[in-house]
């Protein structure tokens, strides 16, 4: 049994051509003209056939704009897939734009409680994990401030100390490898690595081909929403590599 | 429906801690604290009291009571619908990282609103023991039901002003307008009889705001038990919106994102 399958899955965003549509607009529009069509449709990922099984560490490659992080949040649940099907067994923790999402008002401490609370933990299990993720943080008595006052890399380092303390059994990751200050991305690195054997399924999205070689099994290209190829790492990173492998139209 | 409460249930440690951050921040940029924000209905009351009974000669005992019931159930109001506007932008990076169920967030708007009105509803409480006592305590016991028709409401509307602010960037504006009207056809700074003595007793049956007004005030001020009739209207109201609320959610989950 796969723990994640993607049947036939497509995911068109419509964008609209001219940013917010005002409801004054919109009711105007309705009344007194014929409807015009004010969006267009991004194909975003098309007939992306999936499994993901058990022991499964997959990279996923691909040029900008070619999907690779959309896939990861389709996988995630955040997107839901226009066409095709996705199922999912497990629980799913995902690594991306980790730096968001802080109540800025509320100090450190409070901010790793309802990070906690909405991966679905409890205030208990919060309170046993609280004291490790503070330590892996290294913030010390800047977690008693609130999070307004953080720099950029401070925040970086309490949201990926947060998001990697729970044990998943589905680990996403985009692009986080290369997370805060030197010392620190030492240590991420080094977590990572210890999530990816921990979890039972991994995906990982990265332009760094030499540190997908050496974490991930199979690759997943990945080319203007479509797969291009998927199998064996050196196969598939052997392939992207050569200068054949450049988009052919600009990226949409 | 009920397993998409069931998540909403689930993850009540997270909404709960927000609600409570929320309340804190407000209550503490103040030395009042509490008293703080309860004073602007407690002033407009004031002045209100002053003009009032000044202008028509109203009895200061019964109208001041009677007007800050009426004014913190209508802020009780106009804050859902205005922070209900808000609460998906405010939210927006939890929902770009987590598939949590939408409705969490005007929960948590909600919430902040209704704790703040019952605060409110202590202080007409005591005003009313004070002024004047209470004949009637059983009838305060019928407010229960009513508090939750309008904790209901609440969290409808504010669902769907949410949704509907996101495609729409105009709402908010557009809701402040409606409010300033409607809070001049509504009997909050003047009693309902005042209409109905103008043959516009339509016109108070079919405000679902001058409803509720109507089954808070009657139980503290009056101690009467509301009408079923009236129960049944708040209730056929929130209902209403809840069923709107459903609908909206059914539409915008997982989709709303697009249009954040």
């Amino acid at each position: 049994m796969s723990l994640v399958e993607l049947e036939d899955v497509g995911l068109v965003f419509r964008v609209r051509r001219c940013g917010r549509v005002s409801l004054k607009e919109y009711l105007l529009h309705g009344l007194f003209r014929p409807a015009k069509k004010t969006t267009f449709e991004v194909r975003a990922l098309e007939g992306i056939d999936l499994r993901i099984n058990e022991g499964d560490r997959i990279g996923v490659i691909g040029h900008n704009g070619a999907g690779k992080s959309t896939l990861l949040k389709l996988l995630a649940g955040i997107y839901p897939p226009t066409t095709g099907r996705r199922r999912v067994r497990g629980r799913i923790s995902s690594l991306f734009e980790i730096g968001l999402g802080f109540e800025h008002d509320a100090s450190g401490w409070e901010n790793i409680a309802y990070r906690g609370y909405l991966q679905g933990e409890t205030p208990k299990s919060v309170r046993q994990k609280m004291q490790a993720i503070a330590e892996f943080s290294e913030l010390g008595e800047f977690l008693d401030m609130p999070v307004r006052y953080y720099s950029a890399g401070m925040m970086v380092r309490l949201a990926f100390s947060i998001a990697t303390a729970i044990e998943p059994d589905i680990l996403l990751v985009d692009e986080v490898l290369s997370a805060g200050d030197q010392s620190f991305q030492a240590k991420a690195r080094e977590r990572i690595g210890s999530l990816m054997s921990s979890a039972r399924a991994v995906v990982v999205v990265s332009h760094e081909l030499e540190a997908l070689a050496r974490l991930c099994d199979r690759v997943l290209w990945l080319d203007h929403g479509r797969v291009r190829r998927f199998g064996p790492k050196e196969e598939v990173i052997a392939a992207y590599a050569q200068p054949a492998a450049r988009p052919q139209r600009s990226a949409a | 429906m009920t397993p998409y409460l069931c998540r909403v249930w689930r993850l009540r440690y997270f909404w709960l801690a927000l609600v409570r951050m929320d309340l804190r921040s407000r209550y503490r940029r103040s030395m009042l604290g509490v008293g703080w924000s309860l004073l602007h209905p407690i002033a407009m009351t004031g002045v209100l009291c002053v003009v009032f009974s000044t202008i028509f000669q109203a009895d200061v005992r019964s109208y001041a009571p009677f007007l800050l019931a009426g004014l913190i159930t209508w802020n009780y109001l106009v804050t859902v619908l205005n922070q209900g506007c808000q609460c998906f932008f405010q939210a927006e990076s939890y929902i770009r990282q987590y598939p949590a169920p939408l409705a969490i967030y005007p929960l948590r708007a909600t919430l902040g609103a209704a704790i703040h009105f019952l605060l409110g509803l202590l202080v007409v409480l005591g005003l009313v023991w004070a002024l004047q006592g209470f004949g009637n305590l059983l009838a305060l016991v019928s407010l229960l039901p009513t508090l939750a028709l309008l904790f209901l409401l609440g969290w409808s509307l504010a669902v769907c002003m949410g949704v509907v602010n996101v495609m729409f960037q105009d709402t908010q504006h557009l809701t402040e307008v409606m409010i300033q009207i409607l809070f001049y056809v509504t009997p909050i700074i003047y009693p309902a009889d005042l209409l109905r003595a103008r043959h516009l007793d339509w016109f108070v049956a079919i405000n679902p705001v001058a409803i509720f007004l109507e089954l808070i005030r009657g139980p503290i001020l009056e101690g009467v038990v509301p009408s079923p009739a009236t129960l049944a209207m708040g209730a056929a109201t929130a209902a209403a919106a809840a069923v709107v609320a459903a609908l909206t959610l059914c539409k915008a989950e997982g989709k709303l994102i697009f249009y954040l």
